[in-house]
């Protein structure tokens, strides 16, 4: 499998916060690294040759790469929009690949099945269409004019609403989405789901929110962002095959699922491909 | 695949552990299947993936004569086409969207499947009656070495001391483990059924630590 | 009556789901167990020095084990999940009880090994979890024998609540529930009681609601 695309992006490694001196022991693409403090206090990736590896703090958490990385982290301008509040909601483990874990973060028609009365509910089951392009100046899949109804669409919503969405991949295994803001009409709350691909079939997921919120305790909020994402964990865990089918044939598609179809031609054309199946089995 | 062993009714499981409106996994040789029986108790067995996103069907939910996938809601016929697709609620799917389908059979209380089309009908074990289900983590030579017995995939009579004598009805799976079927002649009572149960963990006791020894090298 | 509360936590959820199927009100008291440790933190310490949640608080009474605090909901708004108090009913509901602990420490560790990333063995761990997982579904299968769907008798009692929820969760931890139809069974007539609820990696049943619309060529 060429993985060398993918090789030089940054992942998400560790929370800052909880990082110390003693440090966290990891793996990055099958890669066992380590990353800790500093005598600076700044932080530090070292692969296991001692090789000292590119490091990256932004957005609470600590970002490397095994390559080389051409560009920054990628940008998302909300982290540094004042009022909002910024929540690390903590790492958890899936036994899946991280382009999979990505995939259903984009996908909504699921909402009624697996975060039922939260962010959806039966009969509310129709995706209406909606805008899906690959910005070519930004090189990012984005979704755009989306739209579901939810029973309880955020922890500062109450009752039912239609909420809009947009969805936005910056990078393989990333993505961040804006949804209406309750409190705030005009505003989005931003959600990121920030991937490590462990392996190509063990991911750590590490879901970032920038909120406008002042109400709603932090433990809520991280509490709420947990519960959604251990409900896909369970579906995660078990779609055969582990890796993300890239070959169409695989899998069926519909209009609901263009996001999808987008996200999977855009890690095609950029050979993004270590977590995906390439040939039918 | 041992396409040979396709055209053969396989026992998956007991009519008794699969009651109307559920849905089960089981597996063949052919790879693991979703079992479901339907609200007027008709069985169903297709292939455990549902073909949108790979989801295992085996986790969906039944409601009337069909299932459904838990991760969209698509919904399938007992002849593995697909009916229904919640996020286009107007859209009837195309005849190409279907889940591949077994033969299934139920006979004196097994649920039978075959991959192909067999020519015959399940067996039928007279006198006998249904009592669980067993994984055991030993193939068939650690099986024949605890009770002394071949352990023929078409079953075998097996006396424990203080039990009934027992019919096993052997799967091997292609992990290497064997789903074990136990049966008790019809007329056991309560306590004889229980001191059957007892008795086939016992067995499954003795195969695995055999099977261990042997895995030693 | 307050419940120190961490939503993922199955311990938690016994009490959340207990009190559910009771009609009891809890004031939730949500704890950042991940990834802040606040249930290592000097307030709930002071509570709890076992550095453990659930904690249920009531008036004067601090309860820190799950099944103390299944049996106080029970006596206090539903006496039935106790059982009838005949001797052999009072003893397999306590002996569930204790053996409810061996599944949080075999389960209950892989799953946090697995999800969380917690220390711990985790090939012991699924072993022991298997185990007694094998132990469940024979006793499951000998109730039934006995004409009882339940662990105790032919209906629920807190047994089966200390029971149901690390199990029900195995697969989070790597430890299939495919091989125990016995328990399968079991689990499903628990998930279909009134009142019950579910916590993240136990899905709603669809089935106990209609379907909304008609499927097209039915139509």
């Amino acid at each position: 499998m060429n993985d060398d695309a993918m090789r030089d992006e940054w992942y998400p490694v560790g929370l800052f916060s909880q990082l110390d001196r003693g440090g966290r022991e990891t793996t990055l693409m099958g890669a066992p690294i380590k990353v800790a403090l500093d005598a600076n206090g700044a932080a530090k990736v070292t692969g296991e040759d001692g090789r000292v590896l590119p490091v990256s703090v932004r957005y609470g958490h600590i970002w490397s790469s095994l390559g080389e990385p051409r560009k920054p982290v990628f940008p998302i301008p909300e982290a540094d929009q004042p009022g909002r509040r910024f929540v690390d909601v903590g790492v958890v483990r899936v036994r899946c690949s991280p382009l999979r874990a990505v995939e259903n973060f984009l996908d909504i028609a699921h909402f009624p099945f697996v975060h039922t009365d939260i962010l959806g509910s039966e009969p509310h089951t129709e995706v209406e269409d909606y805008k899906v392009e690959i910005r070519e100046e930004e090189d990012e899949v984005w979704a755009t004019q989306v739209k579901f109804y939810q029973p309880q669409a955020a922890k500062s919503a109450s009752g039912g609403i239609t909420t809009e969405y947009m969805y936005r991949v910056p990078a393989p295994t990333c993505s961040v989405l804006y949804k209406t803001c309750p409190p705030r009409p005009g505003e989005w709350d931003v959600i990121a789901l920030f991937v490590q691909p462990l392996a190509e079939d063990l991911c750590d997921v590490w879901p970032w929110m920038a909120l406008f919120d002042d109400e709603t305790p932090l433990t809520d909020l991280i509490h709420f962002q947990q519960t959604i994402f251990l409900q896909d964990r369970s579906i995660l865990e078990n779609q055969i095959p582990r890796l993300l089918p890239l070959d169409p044939g695989m899998e069926i598609p519909t209009r609901a699922d263009l996001t999808s179809v987008a996200y999977r031609r855009w890690l095609k054309r950029h050979n993004y491909t270590y977590g995906a199946q390439l040939v039918a089995q | 695949m041992l396409s040979d062993k396709t055209d053969t009714w396989v026992p998956v499981a007991l009519s008794q552990d699969l009651p109307t409106g559920q849905a089960m996994p089981a597996r063949t040789l052919a790879g693991p299947i979703a079992l479901w029986r339907s609200q007027s108790g008709r069985l169903a067995a297709s292939a455990d993936r549902c073909p949108h996103r790979g989801m295992r069907l085996s986790h969906g939910f039944v409601r009337g004569e069909a299932l459904s996938c838990i991760y969209h809601g698509w919904t399938y016929s007992q002849a593995g086409r697909c009916l229904r697709i919640p996020a286009h609620p107007s859209l009837t799917p195309p005849e190409t969207i279907r889940v591949a389908t077994r033969s299934v059979e139920e006979a004196g209380g097994i649920v039978w499947v075959a991959d192909g089309e067999p020519d015959g009908k399940p067996p039928l074990f007279e006198g006998y009656v249904p009592l669980r289900s067993l994984t055991v983590r030993a193939g068939g030579s650690a099986l024949s070495a605890a009770t002394g017995t071949k352990a023929a995939v078409e079953g075998f009579v097996w006396r424990a001391p203080g039990a009934p004598a027992i019919r096993l009805l052997p799967v091997p799976q292609e992990t290497g483990e064997t789903l074990i079927h136990v049966l008790v002649p019809a007329d056991c009572g309560v306590s004889e059924r229980v001191a059957a149960s007892r008795a086939a963990e016992s067995l499954r006791r003795m195969a695995e630590r055999i099977e261990a020894k042997e895995a030693v090298p | 009556m307050r419940l120190y509360d961490y939503v993922l936590s199955p311990s938690c959820y016994k009490v959340r789901l207990m009190a559910a199927l009771s009609g009891v009100k809890l004031e939730i008291r949500p704890v950042d167990f991940h990834p802040g440790a606040e249930h290592r933190g000097p307030e709930l310490m002071a509570l709890n020095p076992g550095g453990s949640i659930p904690i249920l608080e009531d008036g004067d009474l601090i309860l820190t084990e799950s099944s103390a605090m299944l049996g106080y909901l029970a006596a206090k708004a539903a006496p039935a999940w106790l059982g009838s108090g005949a001797p052999e009913e009072t003893a397999r509901i306590q002996q569930w009880l204790s053996f409810s602990h061996r599944l949080t420490a075999s389960l209950g560790g892989a799953r946090l090994h697995e999800m969380l990333l917690r220390p711990g063995d985790i090939g012991a761990l699924q072993a022991n979890g298997i185990a007694a997982l094998r132990e469940l579904e024979a006793g499951l299968f000998e109730q039934k024998m006995r004409g009882n769907r339940f662990l105790a008798c032919d209906r629920p009692t807190i047994a089966d609540i200390a029971c149901f929820p690390y199990v029900a969760l195995a697969p989070d931890g790597g430890v299939s529930l495919d091989p125990y139809p016995t328990i399968r069974l079991w689990s499903r007539a628990l998930r279909s009681l009134d009142n019950f609820i579910e916590m993240p990696g136990i899905h709603r049943l669809h089935e106990l609601k209609p379907e909304p619309r008609p499927c097209p060529d039915e139509a």
